[in-house]
């Protein structure tokens, strides 16, 4: 019985092979720009939150409060931690280490090309180990730093290349390098593997001594970012508010007035991740309109075709089909135009969308253009397409069914 | 020869008219792609008005000498310029006025409740000129003056009801700025966007005062240029001479010259790229517009078929034919064009209106005559573009099988 309805269907739309084309056209072109956009936006998403490093459910991170979007953590924070804070909350319970992070700004200079970067501290002493591992640092030259490099630096992965999205420098810098930071030699020990993100793979990484002692952060007793790791993950929360307590007294803070955060890197992320997903939300919502142009097409053909089958839908009732056949024939063939034109779309927007991510990221040479297509977008953008079909056929299918037979047959509109 | 062909409109008009329902159903779709395009147009041609105001009224004579660092202003004082820096360049020849500005991040307290905000120091001798440079004016109360200690203007936010604070400052009120109490003496008048609103604004020698480990280190210089004289070849100058006066060799200075011209023509290619990648998706909307048209005419020519035949074989030429159909699938375009470009400026002055709630008044749509006129051409365009293809099989039909035609 239903395969009767497909056949049906199927036979009646390669009948007007030029109208069904034109009507699958509408909906592919719409489908296709969807798929292709939120593909390049998803891509696009996970390389800017894939930035931040380290994600790990038992760590957690304590900044001064600022202005938002102003620059790397901690900068120009008006009250910054103070450095003695790391020691004070190693006495929590369930806190495994506490440790000071420092970002500051340096010019790198390699033969004679100089640029300004970020230097990222590198926890010297007994926590070393642990905050290597933290941050899933493995070396594809050279060596780690020790606590005995007070002039040795790493350097991330873009340095290989030569070039930092900064500057470009004459040759590929490799361990055994020197360079210059503000002005004072320094010995390239060693290049991390790649990150990923252009603010680890175009830093220089110093132990966080020499970073003070050399000057290169000043030595006002203040820290960028404290580093927390728990012992037990699962009671992260617990510990996240004993963390905030302690502060609140250290800091003389009001609870809810707070001047500083203490988060999971995963909370970290999400405004930013929020704010990523309203630019896509707004893109995608543009392109969906001409997707509600391409379903005012279906509904535009079947119409017509209700309208020229008049005598067809006469003589069905008049042999017996009712209502209700009559309605699913034509909602399933406005069902199958958009089926068709939604697989054509998928096709068409995976290729748009992989295309244009290999374009752009040769042409600009930025790991930020990718695309990242799940099955769920291939799936639900053939479901949205299927039942966008179905959707704007709904009327001319009721008014199809509701035609009278003796009117029908006369070939009355 | 014709040259109105009043019978072929008539002719067009009625038959759009006898198919009601698909008429409406082309229109609609034409219209919503256009409402889509006009509204972004217009929101794009606003951002670019503004800009050109802006640089119109800050003066296209200024530039600014910024130090390196990343991050905004004020948040990386790595590198900074001085006060000497400054004496040198207002030595340099062609340089009118100039100033150093203090940048820095301060904690902002209101009864009780903490805000963060950009805090500039002003040299109170340059206020006028600074102001004039950042095209800022007194929205009430007074500007900052020489005299004042532990006085504070701020920015047009501060004013409001639930924007910085939940109840708007008064002239007199007193705040903390990272634990000081200010007596805030006026407003400045609004920016257009949430973060140059609600900046506060102190005098240098107070700043100098609080933050004595900021002081002598800025984060901008501004300067002018003398009249009758290119602002790209004094900032070139300014750029060489400072380079040498810092000991610095090419490409490795500490902080870079910019044009107030460049720093807007970046801003704006920025937008405008933006802009544009947004109009050309809303533009896809046009493009199925245009397959639905297609699809129609294709339709129309069919049912016609016989129609077509007699008029053929009572005289009618192909391009009589052909001229019918145009119009109509024109007609389609231009009626849902026009009623296009209403229902866009209705999207956009709705849209402009929350922007402006949210803060971000600088984000206003404009609607100048060439951009309703363009839009409305281009959708009459798009529909007689449409109805080429269908219109010339329509006239290309032959009489005798057209008549026959069942």
């Amino acid at each position: 019985m239903f395969r009767d309805y497909i056949s049906l269907a199927i036979k009646s739309l390669s009948k007007r092979k030029l109208r069904t084309y034109l009507t699958m056209i509408g909906i592919f072109i719409g489908i296709a720009a969807v798929v292709a956009l939120i593909g390049l936006g998803e891509g696009l998403r996970t390389a800017i939150t894939s930035q931040f490093g380290f994600l790990g459910t038992d760590i957690l991170s304590v900044q001064a409060a600022s202005v938002g979007f102003a620059g790397p953590p901690g900068a120009g924070a008006p009250n910054p931690l103070s450095d003695e804070l790391a020691k004070k909350i190693e006495g929590i319970n369930n806190v495994e280490m506490a440790f000071n992070r420092y970002i500051a700004t340096a010019t790198i200079e390699f033969r004679d090309k100089q640029k300004i970067e970020f230097v990222i501290s590198v926890v010297s002493g007994e926590n070393r180990r642990a905050f290597e591992r933290m941050l899933n640092l493995k070396m594809q030259e050279g060596r780690m730093l020790t606590d005995r490099d007070t002039k040795g630096i790493l350097l991330g992965d873009n340095y290989l290349k030569g070039s930092t999205y900064g500057a470009t420098f004459d040759r590929p810098i490799h361990s055994g390098d020197k360079v210059l930071i503000n002005g004072k030699q320094f010995d390239v020990v060693g290049i991390i593997e790649k990150k990923g993100s252009f603010i680890f793979d175009d830093a220089v990484w110093m132990n966080d001594d020499v970073m003070i002692n050399e000057g290169i952060r000043d030595d006002d007793g203040t820290v960028d970012i404290l580093g927390i790791k728990v012992k037990d993950a699962s009671k992260i929360e617990q510990t996240q508010q004993d963390v905030e307590k302690l502060l609140r007294k250290e800091r003389d803070a009001k609870e809810g007035e707070e001047d500083f955060t203490v988060q999971t890197p995963q909370k970290a992320l999400e405004s930013l991740n929020s704010t990523l997903f309203a630019v896509q939300l707004f893109v995608t919502i543009i392109a969906i309109i001409s997707l509600l142009v391409g379903g005012i097409g279906i509904m535009n053909t079947m119409y017509t075709s209700v309208l020229e089958r008049t005598k067809e839908i006469g003589i069905m009732k008049s042999i017996g089909a009712r209502n209700s056949t009559i309605f699913t024939l034509f909602a399933i063939e406005s069902g199958f135009l958009g089926l068709v034109g939604g697989i054509i779309g998928i096709i068409i927007g995976l290729t748009l969308a992989y295309g244009l991510a290999f374009i752009g990221g040769l042409a600009l040479g930025s790991e930020l253009i990718q695309a990242h297509v799940s099955l769920g977008l291939i799936l639900g953008s053939l479901a949205f397409s299927f039942i966008l079909g179905t959707t704007f056929g709904v009327l001319p299918a009721i008014r199809a069914s509701k035609l009278n037979p003796v009117d029908a047959l006369r070939g009355a509109k | 020869m014709k040259i109105i062909k009043l019978e072929e409109i008539k002719y067009a008009l009625q038959n759009l008219r006898q198919r009601k329902m698909r008429s409406f159903l082309s229109i609609l779709s034409i219209l919503i792609g256009i409402a889509a395009v006009f509204a972004l147009v217009s929101f794009g041609m606003g951002i670019k008005d503004y800009v050109d105001t802006l640089a119109e009224e800050s003066g296209t004579n200024k530039l600014l000498i910024q130090a390196k660092g990343i991050g905004a202003p004020g948040t990386d004082d790595t590198f900074a310029l001085t006060q000497e820096d400054v004496d040198f360049i207002e030595k340099i020849n062609g340089i009118d006025e100039i100033s150093g500005m203090y940048y820095k991040i301060s904690e902002v307290t209101f009864r009780d409740k903490n805000k963060y905000a950009y805090m500039m120091g002003l040299n109170i001798d340059k206020i006028d000129f600074i102001m004039q440079g950042m095209n800022i004016d007194m929205e009430k109360g007074r500007e900052l003056r020489k005299g004042d200690t532990y006085k504070v203007v701020l920015g047009y936010n501060y004013m409001l009801d639930n924007k910085v604070f939940s109840k708007g400052l008064q002239i007199g009120d007193k705040i903390l700025i990272d634990g000081a109490k200010f007596e805030v003496v006026g407003f400045y008048s609004a920016v257009g966007n949430p973060s140059d609103d609600s900046q506060v604004y102190i005098t240098s020698e107070i700043f100098e005062q609080i933050y004595p480990e900021k002081k002598n280190k800025y984060s901008m210089i501004m300067a002018s240029t003398e009249q009758g004289l290119k602002t790209k070849t004094v900032a070139d100058r300014v750029s060489e001479r400072l380079r040498k006066y810092k000991g610095q060799e090419e490409g490795k200075e500490d902080f870079y010259v910019q044009t107030f011209e460049d720093a807007i023509a970046t801003f704006s290619t920025i937008i405008n790229i933006i802009n544009g990648v947004l109009v050309l998706i809303a533009m896809v909307s046009v493009v199925v517009a245009s397959v639905n048209i297609m699809n129609t005419m294709y339709t129309s020519v069919l049912e016609r078929t016989k129609e077509i035949g007699v008029m053929k074989a009572v005289g009618a030429r192909n391009s009589d034919i052909m001229f019918i159909f145009l119009l109509e699938s024109g007609a389609i375009g231009l009626i849902g064009g026009i009623i296009g470009v209403m229902l866009g400026y209705l999207v956009a002055t709705t849209g402009g209106s929350y922007a402006a709630a949210a803060g971000f008044s600088a984000l206003k749509p404009i609607f100048p005559l060439t951009l309703i006129l363009g839009c409305i051409l281009f959708a009459f365009l798009v529909g007689a573009g449409s109805g080429v293809l269908p219109a010339i099989r329509a006239s290309k039909l032959k009489p005798v099988d057209s008549l026959r035609y069942e």
